[in-house]
């Protein structure tokens, strides 16, 4: 249930963002922004699931609030004249990077175990 | 308790449906706007920086103007130079006139005297009808009284007294002056003071007084405007250097 209510959600965004107005190039920084920061907090939630301590709320409200947050960093960096946004890239990046790894590390396990389960298995019903 | 377990889940799958949607609608359209800017990257990428080449711009008139402005001074004051510079071309041109007028350089006129020299003329016994001629030293010595008396300009039959005239006795009736013949009569045409050049040479120790007692014809006119014609020759140098 949970994976069809992703699959219409990714395209139904898929089909509107297509046809939505393009807005004006001084502020797709603000929207790239978004992007990361959206996907950071999507990547922080598949780690908790997997280490079982995910919470809608928590994922939620980091989602969005990671999203509004850099967008104003950002604006607040583009009126002091530094580029804020690359702090913001590099953490998020960064931590996006640190759950892949994660993510990565719990499945190998998962596998290995399996592997050894079988051999196990096999072991003894040569046995 | 079922039920209440879908419930839970229905939201959670909303939720995560929605935050899906949103991010899918912020990345297409990011895509969208990257993919547009690069056909139209002339026009809407240069939002920032139009502005920096606007204020490039904005200095760079400023400069402009400011050169703009030195160039139209300097012209003005060369526009100012040039005006004293006609100033003092009228003022060369009127000393050059002035100059070419004491040289001789130009026609004169003024008050003055003129003297008519004529031959004496006599009748001998023996051959006839005779006459004795002027001499150039006549002519000579009326010149230099006349430019004693103060005349500002002499001729003899036209010809203008320079500083370079001759006064020479060709033959026994021919006189060269300023390398041309004449002959008698000879008019002297000055212009000056009127008394004082008549008394020069009419006065006593005059050379016209003197001639006209010997019997010469000297014929003395005053006269408001004698016209003295310039000189004809050229002032050209060989020696100077």
């Amino acid at each position: 249930m949970i994976v069809i209510g992703i699959i219409v959600g990714c395209i139904i965004g898929a089909l509107i963002g297509i046809n939505a107005p393009i807005i004006p190039y001084t502020y797709s920084t603000f929207l790239a922004i978004a992007v990361v920061a959206a996907l950071d907090s999507v990547f922080g939630g598949i780690t908790s699931v997997l280490k079982k301590n995910f919470d809608l709320t928590i994922f939620i409200s980091g989602f969005f609030c990671n999203s509004i947050l850099s967008i104003a960093l950002t604006y607040l960096g583009q009126k002091l004249n530094i580029d804020i946004y690359l702090a913001a890239l590099v953490v998020f990046v960064g931590r996006m990077f640190t759950n892949l790894t994660i993510i990565r590390r719990y499945y190998i396990e998962k596998w290995t175990e399996k592997l050894q389960v079988n051999n196990k298995n096999k072991e003894e019903k040569a046995k | 308790m079922k039920i209440k377990i879908k419930k839970e889940k229905l939201v959670m799958t909303i939720t995560i449906a929605i935050a899906c949607f949103t991010l899918m609608l912020v990345m297409f359209m990011q895509f969208k706007v990257v993919r547009q800017t690069d056909i139209t990257a002339i026009e809407s990428m240069r939002e920032s920086e139009l502005r920096i080449e606007l204020a490039n711009w904005q200095e760079k008139y400023d400069e402009l103007n400011e050169k703009h402005q030195e160039i139209t001074q300097k012209i003005s004051e060369y526009q100012e130079e040039k005006e004293s510079d006609e100033k003092t071309a009228n003022l060369l041109e009127k000393e050059l006139e002035e100059i070419n007028k004491l040289l001789g350089k130009t026609d004169v006129q003024g008050q003055g005297i003129q003297i008519i020299l004529t031959d004496k003329s006599y009748t001998d016994s023996s051959d006839g009808e005779n006459s004795e001629p002027i001499y150039d030293e006549d002519l000579l010595v009326i010149v230099n009284q006349l430019f004693e008396a103060g005349a500002e300009a002499i001729s003899i039959n036209d010809q203008r007294i320079v500083a370079m005239s001759d006064i020479v006795l060709l033959d026994s009736s021919i006189i060269k002056v300023n390398g041309q013949r004449l002959l008698s009569p000879y008019v002297i045409k000055a212009i000056g003071n009127q008394e004082y050049l008549k008394s020069a040479v009419m006065g006593k120790g005059g050379r016209g007084a003197e001639l006209s007692e010997l019997g010469y014809g000297v014929d003395v006119e005053e006269s408001d405007k004698i016209l003295i014609e310039k000189y004809d020759g050229t002032f050209g140098t060989k020696y100077i250097n």
